[in-house]
């Protein structure tokens, strides 16, 4: 903790300082940025712009993960499937988001749905990758315990297989957000009315270098936060048997 | 007759080969009686087949031909009619749970009353001296702790038939003595019927009733061990039943590949 606190520190004051060699229309200093993010939050534009951003980033993670679980786990399963699919996942990986966005744009017009369909495909190929690498590492050697211990199908799933790839799932999540929340800003900066990614193009535009730091760092921080209150302690809770790794 | 447990017929197992050439015949017809409370031991190479029996006996593999009767009842594929503990070569617990969790986890999918299982628990954890260990996770158990938890696991489900495969080998010595005369005690307290497959000969020597000497997916010889029990480990009579163990072993291994010296 402590030494996150001084990375954090140390951070802001190499900002400061070379933000003393610029103007603040190049880079504008961390307290300027600050003041900035406060005005707009007092203004109370900040919020619905945020919650869109939110709202569509959580309906892609939902998206990808509902397209990318399956997958992963038919192509950890079945050869026939893997062989199938590996091709078009590894092609679906090197297509850039910007081609999603602007298809879906243009099949599905320039709406929610589109803004969605974009995000979930864009992530769902490192989701099915991350699943597909998970069911490969299942032990087989605990699976046949169960069964000399006569445990249903459906019990086999649930105690023994289920806490193997769940792993992974918890890793495509994470994984996944992250590439999410990046897809999202562009895709609301192509298309969309609203959210952080238009905001950031919009003040861009107009060539405003403190509100562009101050609409990134609130994303940031926003970023940190579902991380660190949600993602750690759920991970805390589901792997807090594992032993730590020390070197 | 009444106490007899399994009863194999010209049990016979293939493996396709992958290149289409002739498949690989793991067990050649084999054929053994065991009977109620015996302790028999397995003995024979790696790649005999040791395993592969187990997994039949077992009911993880059902594709095999040859007759099992057990009980006097036809073995059906894949559902074997009465319940077998199991013990691995290594302990293949579940690294999520504790110990405790580990048994439950055994005894729910058996379907062991619930009422019972803490007697269950009490009895078989004191026997393998794991009490202080109930709340452990497994990575935090020393090799021969674990393997002893696999056990208790193998024990608890209150099992007709204990099947052992290997369950000594990944062990130090020291260890392994140690878990062999516990499974002695552990044997004579519970009265189970116990087939224990080694490639150790010392330790088929001290454990079994009988020694089943196999190669080539068969059963070349049948030995039987007359010392009283209970045994002591460093038993003149077993070190001198075990060098007359060991010279048939070469025996029937050299008659199994005459071209290696």
């Amino acid at each position: 903790m402590m030494i996150r606190l001084v990375s954090i520190a140390a951070a802001i004051a190499l900002w400061w300082l070379l933000s003393l060699a610029f103007t603040a229309s190049v880079l504008p200093g961390p307290w300027l940025t600050l003041q900035t993010l406060v005005e707009n939050i007092a203004a109370g534009n900040v919020l619905i712009h945020l919650w869109m951003t939110l709202v569509r980033v959580t309906a892609g993670l939902a998206l990808a993960l509902l397209i990318g679980v399956p997958i992963g786990v038919l192509m950890g399963l079945y050869r026939q499937v893997e062989r199938a699919l590996d091709l078009w996942v590894m092609v679906g990986l090197t297509v850039p988001s910007l081609c999603y966005a602007l298809v879906c744009f243009i099949w599905l017009g320039l709406n929610e749905a589109a803004t969605i369909v974009a995000i979930g495909i864009t992530a769902a190929p490192s989701i099915a990758i991350n699943l597909w690498e998970g069911v490969k590492n299942i032990d087989t050697r605990l699976v046949a315990m169960a069964r000399v211990f006569e445990a249903r199908r459906w019990t086999v799933f649930r105690r023994v297989v289920l806490p193997q790839v769940l792993p992974y799932v918890m890793a495509s999540v994470r994984f996944g957000l992250g590439i999410i929340w990046k897809i999202a800003v562009l895709v609301e900066l192509i298309g969309r009315p609203n959210g952080v990614g238009f905001q950031l193009f919009y003040w861009y535009q107009l060539a405003d270098m403190p509100q562009v730091l101050a609409w990134t760092l609130l994303f940031t921080i926003v970023m940190l936060i579902i991380e660190l209150a949600i993602l750690k302690p759920i991970e805390h809770r589901l792997f807090s048997w594992r032993p730590r790794v020390e070197l | 007759m009444n106490d007899v447990v399994f009863s194999v017929r010209n049990l016979v197992k293939e493996f396709p080969s992958r290149d289409g050439a002739a498949p690989l015949r793991v067990l050649k017809g084999l054929d053994l009686v065991v009977r109620r409370n015996e302790f028999i031991c397995i003995l024979g190479p790696s790649g005999c087949g040791k395993s592969t029996f187990l997994n039949i006996l077992s009911g993880l593999d059902p594709r095999y031909s040859g007759e099992i009767d057990v009980g006097g009842r036809k073995f059906k594929a894949g559902k074997p009619p009465l319940r077998i503990g199991y013990l691995f070569q290594e302990p293949r617990l579940l690294p999520w749970l504790t110990a405790e969790q580990n048994v439950d986890f055994a005894m729910r999918s058996c379907r062991i009353p619930a009422s019972r299982w803490t007697a269950l628990k009490d009895r078989h954890f004191h026997l393998t001296r794991l009490d202080a260990f109930r709340g452990h996770y497994p990575h935090q158990m020393s090799g021969g702790m674990c393997q002893r938890l696999a056990l208790v696991r193998a024990l608890c489900v209150e099992p007709d038939v204990l099947l052992m495969d290997e369950p000594f080998s990944g062990l130090d010595e020291l260890t392994a003595r140690r878990l062999r005369v516990d499974l002695l005690d552990i044997w004579r307290d519970t009265s189970k019927t116990i087939i224990f497959v080694t490639h150790n000969s010392y330790e088929a020597s001290f454990l079994s009733d009988r020694i089943l000497m196999m190669s080539q997916g068969e059963v070349q010889q049948e030995i039987p061990i007359d010392v009283a029990r209970p045994r002591d480990y460093d038993d003149p009579e077993i070190f001198e039943i075990n060098r007359r163990v060991v010279k048939l072993f070469l025996e029937v291994a050299q008659a199994a590949a005459p071209a290696t010296p």
